[in-house]
């Protein structure tokens, strides 16, 4: 059997499987709780119904994009490996470095020609222990931490209190993170795509929160659409480009 | 009737323990999967190649895994702060994706409202991105040309371009004051040193400092309102 046989062998698949079902399992245990708990304390059920449509459509293009990865990472590691790094913890830009970085340290290159079954299980090893450490902090701190921070204490709505401009601060700050680097990279580099793609879906963005005062439907939709609409804006401009 | 006789902190304490539990099995059956992968292949872990890799990964992700668990958990909760830790994709999916559920719930930061969205919000997201990734990896022989054409590409190469030009419009808006500060850092100090472009999770902790150490000042002075 080849390397990359091996790589997407069955049990493989099967040992995936199982880790993503109970990870899987968990989320809908916390959609039940937190729904229910959300009815309880007297919130609307169209708001929590609302907040569960508009994270599935937002979710679905970054997804696609999740996958891409996959499909990247699974010719030298296989699917199994590259399906379970990418559906739990991690990222791909983590991912790609540190297999990177431990088939470098066992003299290797991340290369299916190169590779073994060995180092396959010592990447995987590697990639798992060194993301691990946020879910060790909540497992052991979670519970004090928040405590401290008296998240929950209060109820309310709206936008009053520093504590919502904290977040509004923080998105902020990410947002001119990513912004702020694909302005530069039109300086630097004379790639105009990602900004004009920025442009795109801030222009959409705006219009259907317009459209979303008179059709409430758009208020759901709103981000996927215009996610949507400016990726494929992408594909045009570098067409023209 | 009912909800005056639900007790909250109850909620809250099930939501450490089904947290503590579901994320103490989840940890061991990832670190169970390697030696298992070992196990099905007839392998063994090169355990000088893990030692070799481990402290360069530890010494650059390990900080930055305590820098995002301080500044995530107050934003989104602890139920949302569970979930997204396993799941992964934080900062370019699931503190985004909560973001936007509260925004279109109007639920206050630190709200119980805010925490049962941002639950709501992460496990729904999670969830979704597990079930792509699943129909992808089903369908992965007939999808990968498609996914991978040349005339697709830029738009899968452009969705965090995406993402945070729709995001950002909803943000910015909310302060251009504070705005101007962080976006003109990052673009100044990229065009400067241009291979900090690529290094957006650090950048994160710079502008995310800015932005919240001037609202803090604003606030204070009244300027945020």
């Amino acid at each position: 059997m080849s390397y990359i046989e091996a790589a997407n062998s069955l049990p493989l698949y099967l040992t995936v499987g199982v880790i993503l079902l109970f990870i899987a399992a968990l989320c809908v245990l916390f959609i039940i709780k937190s729904y229910r708990a959300g009815v309880r304390i007297g919130m609307d059920r169209k708001v929590l119904r609302r907040a569960i449509t508009s994270s599935a459509t937002f979710t679905v293009l970054p997804s696609v994009s999740i996958l891409l990865g996959v499909i990247a990472l699974s010719g030298s590691l296989g699917i199994p490996a590259s399906w379970l790094r990418l559906s739990v913890i991690g990222n791909l830009q983590y991912e790609a470095t540190v297999a990177e970085i431990a088939a470098n340290s066992m003299g290797l290159s991340l290369n299916a020609t190169e590779l073994t079954v060995s180092a396959l299980s010592t990447i995987l090893l590697v990639m798992t222990v060194g993301i691990i450490w946020g879910c060790l902090l909540s497992i052991f701190t979670m519970k004090k931490y928040s405590a401290k921070l008296a998240i929950g204490k209060k109820s309310g709505s709206g936008s009053g209190g520093y504590a919502s401009w904290a977040m509004v601060a923080m998105m902020i700050g990410l947002c001119s993170t990513f912004v702020g680097s694909y302005i530069a990279e039109a300086f630097v580099t004379i790639n105009l795509v990602p900004v004009i793609t920025v442009i795109i879906a801030s222009a959409f963005m705006a219009f259907f929160e317009l459209l979303s005062r008179k059709y409430k439907v758009f208020e759901n939709f709103s981000l996927a659409l215009s996610m949507l609409i400016a990726m494929i804006g992408a594909v045009a401009v570098s067409m023209v480009i | 009737m009912e909800k005056d006789v639900f007790d909250y902190s109850k909620y809250t304490d099930s939501v450490h323990r089904l947290g503590r539990i579901g994320l103490s099995i989840g940890v061991i059956m990832l670190l169970s999967a390697p030696f298992l992968f070992a196990y099905f292949l007839d392998a063994k872990i090169n355990w000088s190649g893990f030692a070799g890799a481990i402290w360069s990964v530890l010494i650059v992700y390990v900080p930055s895994c305590i820098v995002e668990y301080l500044i995530y958990v107050p934003l989104l909760g602890p139920g949302a702060s569970y979930l997204s830790f396993i799941t992964g994709n934080i900062t370019n999916l699931k503190l985004p994706c909560a973001a936007n559920a509260r925004e279109i719930a109007e639920a206050e930061v630190g709200s119980k409202e805010n925490e049962i969205i941002s639950t709501l919000s992460v496990a729904t997201s999670s969830l979704v991105t597990m079930l792509v990734i699943f129909i992808g990896v089903l369908l992965l022989i007939p999808l990968t040309p498609v996914l991978e054409s040349p005339v697709l590409r830029p738009a899968f190469d452009n969705v965090l371009p995406a993402l945070f030009g729709a995001l950002g419009y909803q943000y910015f808006r909310k302060s251009l004051k504070l705005t101007v500060f962080p976006l003109s850092f990052m673009v100044l100090i990229c065009i400067i040193v241009p291979s900090l472009m690529s290094q957006t999770s650090i950048m994160i902790i710079a502008c995310g400092a800015i932005s919240i150490g001037l609202s803090w000042i604003f606030w204070k002075k009244h300027i945020l309102r």
